[in-house]
């Protein structure tokens, strides 16, 4: 069986290395990918959408429908590690909207370098979503930086009190409220006599806008979607996966 | 709003996913209505389509965005994707009416996740048989994926193992689809199926080697996802010790939309011209699915488990699709696209039957069927209708399904392939008719076993197992009964792809 398997990985490794000789020339200004649709997506995304990034005009625009299931699957993996490995009966958190400990073991130095860290880069990060369609970044960065906070605090003190603030029930309140905020707007477009994702039906409701600028705002609001889904859906990963699925001690 | 409509069935069971997941935190019992309200909000526009398909010539488009087809993402309605579209509806609605019941069961209080992650996989399914987008179809291949690698590890016992076998063959299936559209993309620079299509036509690029690797990678990337016999080492461990509930949605669909798939990537994307070129692997592809019949019969006739049984029945019968796709003559292609359908609801119905089997005695020995027929006889005979129909007699549909493929496989000559669907029908009589006597003419007081009471009580499954099981049965003969029309609608896209 081994052998079997080692002459398919052969076999397959050849059928590779000859295609590899029918691509085109490595940076080949004139083959396919560089000629056909990315010259449109180039010199028209600004014209049309109004976005100067023309990766987040592809994102979420041009191919918005794919960024809205590739939401829907940060989504589904989140609920898929709390079915997994979520236990059904939980103790109910005491610990809530209570300022963070002290006075408790563990390096002071740690603590406050992280109260100090934590709202500036979770400012950064709100920079780079709302940012994100003039400048690198966007809803799926932005979301893995807010994410990075909340992993950061619960390093810092401990999991238990960072849940007592950010508990599972709203991780996943937001996750929903992220993906409802993205398919909401699309449709929004429907009822506004539009099709799926059509953003230049909401210059309708939206005002001081026209057909385009609309695009450009409405991006803006499926990237918040998006980053509140990541976010919260990250941190509900990680919280589950260091405590085992009880989400009482973590590391 | 008629335009819509394609985004319709897609939607609604994503909000029914959302809604129960958030409604599921409070009040895990309403899962269950929001989750048949939206599937049956989703199967109605999935009808209404299928109407509308029925006024066009070769079908319609719905550009997601607004923008024209190879900017953006389109959605392609013709009458083969609304067909398995009706049909994936159809059977996630009645697959999930029956998971409240082997819930209850099985997994108590997982509810507020079960249904949410069967939801997003039914979106993920009616999405894939909808996008005329390459990387679209990869994305909800996805999700579909991720949901039901969920559904199979929530389950008890050995599910986890078998999950992560389930997980590296389903990764490594995905990543060959997506590595081949890669490739594609880099001869045509382009992702809408048609525009593919036309481009590969346009460029002559059907003796590239790209495109042929990239061609390669497709098939066998969906091979693995659809469980073609020597790459199907993942589906029975993971469809058997899945929870009932998750096995029920799963076993039925997933390799039936794999089928489609693979299907409208040879057609729409590839051409039938461009497989003609190459004759051998339709040679190739044939004889895979020649042993892929005949072992996986061969195995369920060895199988006393009920449900590993009908797992290989199921690679069975995915042979029978796999190779009727390479007849590339009418009656094979319709044969195949008729078996889609046919064989999404008798799965469904055999896999209902055996949750229901299992919900009342508690075994999933073939030897719990002794005296089925005094204990549950109502459940019995729709699960036998199931089999009648695995076997192949009419007026059932398996009956037309079978008859066209075996016309297909003389009419291209391929003997081998006839062969092996008879020898497959015969070793489902055999295995159906040992169920048969077992029911009939076994009594449990004859029986040693002391789990089993001894006097004949009535001991039919959960009403909640038993509705959907029984309208399955239903639509399985009815199937058959208008099987004419189906066939017509079938012919219909067959013609205008250009088989002939």
């Amino acid at each position: 069986m081994k052998v079997f398997a080692f002459v398919l990985v052969i076999v397959t490794g050849i059928m590779l290395v000859v295609t590899a000789a029918d691509f085109p020339a490595w940076g080949d200004a004139h083959s396919p990918p560089n000629q056909y649709l990315s010259t449109h997506y180039i010199t028209q995304a600004e014209h049309e959408t109004a976005v100067p990034n023309m990766v987040t005009a592809v994102l979420a625009d041009y191919r918005g429908f794919d960024t809205m299931f590739e939401t829907a699957v940060v989504f589904c993996a989140g609920l898929a590690i709390a079915a997994i490995l979520g236990h059904e009966k939980k103790k109910r958190y005491v610990v809530r909207r209570k300022a963070l400990p002290k006075t408790e073991e563990g390096d002071i130095i740690i603590r406050m370098a992280t109260r100090f860290l934590v709202p500036v880069t979770q400012l950064f990060a709100m920079y780079v979503i709302a940012h994100g369609h003039h400048s690198p970044g966007g809803g799926f960065q932005g979301g893995v930086i807010l994410a990075a906070t909340f992993i950061l605090m619960t390093l810092a003190f401990d999991l238990k009190t960072i849940l007592g603030r950010f508990s599972e029930k709203m991780t996943l309140i937001w996750a929903n409220v992220g993906l409802f905020i993205y398919a909401g707007i699309g449709v929004l477009c429907v009822l506004l006599g539009s099709r799926f994702l059509e953003y230049s039906a909401l210059h309708k409701i939206l005002p001081g806008t026209d057909e385009i600028m609309a695009r450009s705002h409405s991006m803006l609001g499926v990237e918040i979607g998006v980053a509140l889904t990541v976010m919260s859906m990250l941190f509900a990963i990680y919280a589950h996966l260091v405590s085992k699925g009880r989400l009482e001690d973590g590391l | 709003m008629s335009e819509n409509l394609p985004f319709l069935v897609i939607a609604a069971p994503l909000f029914g996913a959302l809604v129960a997941s958030l409604v599921g935190w409070a009040r895990p019992r309403y899962c269950y209505a929001i989750a048949m309200v939206s599937l049956a909000a989703g199967l109605t526009a999935a009808i209404a389509l299928l109407v509308k398909v029925s006024g066009t010539v070769s079908g319609y488009e719905y550009r997601l965005g607004g923008w024209p087809p190879p900017i953006g993402i389109q959605h392609w309605v013709d009458p083969l994707s609304a067909l398995i579209l009706v049909v994936i509806t159809a059977v996630a609605f009645l697959a999930v009416m029956s998971a409240r019941a082997n819930l209850q069961l099985e997994l108590p209080g997982k509810e507020r996740f079960v249904y949410p992650l069967m939801l997003l996989m039914v979106t993920g399914l009616s999405g894939m048989t909808l996008t005329g987008d390459a990387f679209n179809l990869y994305v909800l291949l996805e999700i579909t994926s991720l949901s039901s690698y969920a559904l199979v590890a929530i389950g008890r016992g050995r599910a986890a193992a078998s999950c992560l076998n389930y997980i590296i063959m389903g990764t490594i299936g995905a990543s060959f689809y997506l590595l081949g559209v890669g490739y594609l993309y880099l001869k045509t620079g382009s992702l809408n199926m048609i525009d593919l299509r036309q481009i590969m036509i346009a460029g002559d690029m059907h003796g590239s080697q790209t495109v042929i690797t990239g061609f390669i990678l497709i098939t066998v990337g969906f091979w693995i996802k659809m469980g073609l016999y020597p790459l199907h080492g993942w589906l029975p461990n993971a469809y058997s010790f899945a929870p009932h509930a998750a096995s029920n949605l799963m076993a039925p669909l997933m390799t039936k939309v794999s089928v489609y798939v693979s299907l409208r990537m040879m057609l729409s994307v590839f051409t039938p011209d461009f497989l003609a070129v190459h004759a051998l692997w339709a040679q190739t592809a044939l004889l895979v699915a020649t042993i892929a019949i005949i072992a996986g019969s061969l195995i369920a006739y060895s199988q006393t488990d009920v449900k590993k049984l009908l797992c290989y029945l199921v690679v069975a019968e995915v042979g029978y699709m796999a190779g009727g796709m390479w007849l590339m003559n009418r009656a094979g292609i319709t044969g195949t696209i008729y078996h889609i359908a046919a064989d999404a609801f008798m799965t469904c119905c055999l896999f209902l039957g055996a949750s229901g089997l299992i919900a009342s005695t508690g075994s999933r020995h073939i030897r719990s069927f002794r005296g089925a027929t005094r204990r549950m006889p109502w459940t019995f005979a729709a699960f036998l209708v199931g089999g009648l129909s695995m076997i192949g007699v009419p007026p059932t549909c398996g009956f037309f399904s079978k008859w066209f493929l075996i016309q297909g496989a003389i009419e291209g000559g391929a003997w081998h392939f006839v062969a092996a669907l008879i020898f497959s029908s015969l070793i489902n009589a055999l295995i159906f008719f040992r169920i048969i006597e077992l029911a009939y003419f076994k009594d449990v007081e004859h029986e040693d076993d002391v789990s089993h009471p001894p006097q004949v009580q009535r001991n039919e499954a959960p009403w909640g197992i038993r509705i959907p099981l029984f309208i399955t049965s239903v639509v399985i003969v009815l199937l058959g009964v208008f099987s004419p029309r189906v066939i017509n609608w079938i012919e219909r896209f067959v013609d205008s792809v250009g088989v002939t």
